[in-house]
C-alpha cells in the first residue's frame, strides 16, 4: 500500500525570529512534531471532498514577506488591527488603550507574558481533526493576543484585517488568541482580503476562551481572491453562562476551508453559529463545524446556508456531540442549500452523537433550487429576471445577513453579493 | 385592446385550450365563466406568459402587438396584469420591497424616474387603505402567513399600484367571505377606466353582482361555447351549465384547472 503523502520539509523551515523566546520555543516544538505529518487525502473522512483542492506545493512554503504599507487601502472607522501577510502592522492599526483590555502583538510580549500565552495556545481545537491548525502553530510569525479583564467591555467592534499580497508565491499564518475573563464582552471582526495574482495560502487560527458569563461575538468575512487557498480554524471554549456568537460570511475560491469547534464546558453556556457561503465558477468551500455539549443545561443554535452557482462545490459538515453528563442540552442545527445551476454540487452532512438521555436535539438539511412559481410571480409584475432571481436568492440568506451585528460587514458582504448576482443572473 | 384568435395551448402534451377566440375593447369588463377543468385558469396563465403552458396555435395581441413574442416581464410592462388564483408566498422578500421593485420596473420601462423608499411608502399606504389592508402587511414577507382574503386584497393592491391596461382576475372571489368580497369588488371597480379592460375568470356569478360585466362568456372543454351580456351570468346561476350541454365538474376537485 502506498504510504500517505506527508508534509514537505520545505514547510518546516525555521522562522519566527521576531517572536519572544517562549513562543519561538513552542513554535519549534510544534514544527518538530509535524515531521512526517500525513496530509489529508480523499480517504481522510473530514477532508473527503476537499483534499484534492489542497495544493501544498513547495513554492507555497515560503513565508510571505510583510512589507506593511503597500497593497491595501483601508478606511475602517473605529478600532482596527491590520495584519499584512501574517504580521501585524502597527502603523496601519488603531485601537484604544483602555482599562482592563490589552491588545498586543505577539512580538511585543515580554517573556513572562509570552510564557503564559505559550501555555494557553493550542488548547481549544482538536488538532487531530484540524491538521492545518498544527501547521499554523509551527509557522506563525506574529499574532494578536487580546486579554479582557473581568467585566471589561470593548465599546465598539474590533476589526482585524488580514491582507495577503500575492506578488510572489508563499504562505501566511495569522494567529489570534482572545482571553475573555468573567463577564467581559467583545466583538471581534476578522476580515480576510488579498491582492496580487500569484498562488498563496493563508492558514489561520483564532482561539477564544470565555470565562463565566463572558460574551464574545465573532464575525468572519472571507473575501480573498482566486489565487488564495484559505484554510482557517476557530476554536472556542466556553465556561458557565457564557455566550458565543459567530457570523461567518464566505465567498469561494480554489479552496476555502473553515473548521469551527465550540466546547460548551460550563452549565448555562450558549452558542449561536450562523454561516453564509456563496460559490461560483469552479470554486470550492468547505465548512466543518463541531459543537461539544460537555456540560449540562447548555444551548446551541446553528444555521448555515450555502449558495452554489455554475460548477462550484460547497460542503457543510455539522457535528454535534452531546456528552453523557450534558443533560438538558438543547441543540438546534439547520443547513439549507441552494443550487443555482445543474453543474453545481453541495454536500451536507449532519453528525449527531448523543450520549445523554434527557436532551432536545433537532437538525434539518435541505437542498433545492429557486422556486419557479415564485419566479413567475415576480416577473409577472414586470420585475426583470436578474432582479427576480436576486430577490429570491437574497430571501434565502436575508435572515442571516440581517443578524450580522456590524453594519460595515453587512455593507461589504452586500457589495460582494451584488457582484455575484450580476455575474450569475442574466436577463431573459 | 386584446385580441385572441384560435388559441390552442397544452400542458405536458395535453391540449387544454382548443381554439379560443375573444376580442376585448378598452373600457370593457368581460367575465369568463365555466365549470372547473374547462381551461379558465389556463387561459389566464397563458395570457400572463407562464412557460408551463405551450401555445401550439393561434395569436394573442395587445393593442396590435404580438404578446406571444414577449417574455412574462415584458408583457407585464406592456400592461398585462394577472391577479393570481393562488398568490405565492415568498418569505424573506418583504411585500414593500417587492411592490416597490415592481412599480419601479414599470416606471423605468416608461422612462420615468424610480420612486424612492419614502415616496413609495406614502403611495403604498394610501393604496393599502383602498383595499382595507393594514399597512403592517407591507412589512411582512410577500403574502407570508396572509389569510386567503388578505392575499386577494394584496393582489388588488398590486393592480392598483401597477395600473395595468388589462387586468385579468383569476378566481379573485374564491375563498372570500362577503365582507372581503365587497372590499375586493370595490378595489376592482376602482380599476375600471376608459383606457383599461378587465377580464374576470370565475366559477360563480356572485362576484358579478358587485362588478357588473359588459360581456359574459362560457368556457367549456377549452372553447368558448356561448357569449352574451350580463343576463347570461344570471341564467347560468339559475340553470347551471347543463342546458349548454356542459357538464359541471365542480364536484370533482381533481379536475380543477
Amino acid at each position: 500500500m502506498k504510504p500517505a503523502p506527508t508534509i514537505s520539509s520545505a514547510f518546516l523551515e525555521p522562522g519566527g525570529h521576531s517572536l519572544p523566546e517562549p513562543l519561538l520555543e513552542l513554535r519549534k516544538q510544534r514544527g518538530t512534531a509535524l515531521v512526517d505529518m500525513p496530509l489529508p487525502t480523499r480517504k481522510t473522512e473530514n477532508w473527503k471532498y476537499s483534499s484534492r483542492h489542497l495544493k501544498l506545493t513547495d513554492e507555497l512554503a515560503t513565508t510571505l514577506p510583510a512589507t506593511g504599507k503597500d497593497g491595501y487601502s483601508l478606511s475602517i472607522p473605529g478600532y482596527r488591527v491590520v495584519f499584512h501577510n501574517g504580521v501585524m502592522i502597527p502603523e496601519a492599526s488603531d485601537f484604544p488603550d483602555l482599562d482592563g483590555i490589552r491588545i498586543q502583538r505577539f512580538a511585543d510580549l515580554d517573556d513572562d507574558e509570552a510564557a503564559a500565552l505559550a501555555e494557553r495556545l493550542d488548547n481549544t481545537l482538536d488538532t487531530r481533526a484540524v491538521q492545518m491548525a498544527r501547521l499554523n502553530s509551527a509557522r506563525f510569525e506574529d499574532g494578536l493576543y487580546i486579554q479582557l479583564d473581568k467585566e471589561a467591555v470593548l465599546d465598539q467592534p474590533l476589526f482585524i484585517v488580514h491582507e495577503v499580497t500575492g506578488t510572489a508565491s508563499g504562505s501566511a499564518y495569522p494567529r489570534i488568541y482572545v482571553d475573555a475573563a468573567r463577564h467581559s464582552q467583545i466583538t471581534v471582526v476578522e476580515e480576510y482580503l488579498s491582492s496580487g495574482e500569484e498562488p498563496v495560502m493563508v492558514d489561520t487560527v483564532t482561539e477564544f476562551v470565555l470565562a463565566d458569563g463572558a460574551q464574545v461575538t465573532n464575525v468572519r468575512l472571507v473575501m480573498e481572491g482566486e489565487n488564495v487557498q484559505h484554510v482557517g480554524a476557530t476554536g472556542v471554549r466556553q465556561a458557565a453562562n457564557s455566550r458565543f456568537e459567530s457570523h461567518c460570511v464566505g465567498f469561494g475560491g480554489p479552496l476555502r476551508r473553515h473548521d469551527l469547534q465550540v466546547r460548551l464546558e460550563g452549565e448555562g453556556g450558549e452558542c449561536k453559529l450562523n454561516g453564509v457561503v456563496v460559490t461560483q465558477g469552479k470554486q470550492h468551500y468547505d465548512n466543518h463545524t463541531s459543537i461539544e455539549h460537555v456540560a449540562a443545561h447548555c444551548d446551541s443554535e446553528e444555521t448555515y446556508r450555502n449558495i452554489a452557482a455554475d460548477e462550484s462545490h460547497a460542503v457543510f459538515n455539522g457535528r454535534i456531540h452531546i456528552h453523557e453528563d450534558a443533560q438538558k442540552s438543547n441543540a438546534n442545527m439547520n443547513n439549507k442549500n441552494l443550487l443555482l445551476s445543474t453543474g453545481a454540487e453541495i454536500d451536507t452532512k449532519p453528525e449527531l452523537e448523543i450520549y445523554a438521555d434527557d436532551v432536545k436535539c433537532a437538525h434539518g438539511a435541505t437542498i433545492g433550487q429557486l422556486d419557479r412559481v415564485s419566479l413567475f410571480y415576480l416577473v409577472s409584475r414586470g420585475i426583470g429576471r436578474r432582479e427576480a432571481n436576486t430577490l429570491l436568492t437574497m430571501a434565502f440568506i436575508n435572515e442571516l445577513v440581517e443578524q450580522i451585528p456590524v453594519q460595515a460587514v453587512k455593507d461589504a458582504a452586500q457589495l460582494r453579493l451584488n457582484e455575484f448576482f450580476d455575474q450569475t443572473f442574466q436577463e431573459a | 385592446m386584446l385580441s385572441i384568435k384560435n388559441l390552442h395551448a397544452s400542458v405536458e402534451g395535453e391540449e387544454i385550450l382548443k381554439g379560443i377566440n375573444l376580442e376585448i375593447k378598452a373600457g370593457e369588463v368581460h367575465a369568463i365563466m365555466g365549470p372547473n377543468g374547462s381551461g379558465k385558469s389556463t387561459l389566464s396563465q397563458v395570457l400572463a406568459g407562464n412557460e408551463t403552458f405551450e401555445v401550439t396555435q393561434g395569436e394573442i395581441s395587445l393593442n396590435g402587438e404580438n404578446l406571444l413574442d414577449l417574455e412574462t416581464e415584458e408583457r407585464a410592462r406592456e400592461g398585462i396584469f394577472l391577479a393570481f388564483q393562488y398568490p405565492v408566498e415568498i418569505p424573506g422578500v418583504s411585500n414593500l420591497q417587492f411592490l416597490r421593485t415592481a412599480v419601479n420596473a414599470m416606471r423605468t420601462h416608461r422612462g420615468e424616474p424610480e420612486m424612492n423608499a419614502a415616496e413609495f411608502m406614502k403611495l403604498a399606504k394610501e393604496v393599502s387603505k383602498q383595499v382595507d389592508l393594514d399597512p403592517a402587511f407591507l412589512k411582512r414577507g410577500v403574502n407570508e402567513g396572509f389569510s386567503g382574503g388578505e392575499k386577494k386584497r394584496n393582489e388588488i393592491l398590486q393592480a392598483l399600484l401597477l395600473q395595468p391596461k388589462l387586468a385579468i382576475l383569476d378566481e379573485t372571489d374564491s375563498g372570500l367571505d362577503i365582507d372581503a368580497l365587497q372590499v375586493v369588488s370595490k378595489g376592482v371597480n376602482a380599476l375600471r377606466a376608459e383606457d383599461r379592460a378587465i377580464l374576470m375568470v370565475t366559477h360563480y356569478q356572485r362576484l358579478l353582482n358587485h362588478i357588473v360585466p359588459d360581456h359574459v362568456h362560457v368556457l367549456a372543454g377549452g372553447r368558448i361555447v356561448k357569449s352574451g351580456g350580463r343576463e347570461l351570468a344570471l341564467e347560468l346561476e339559475e340553470r347551471g351549465y347543463g342546458w349548454l350541454g356542459v357538464k359541471d365538474e365542480e364536484a370533482t376537485p381533481s379536475a380543477a384547472s
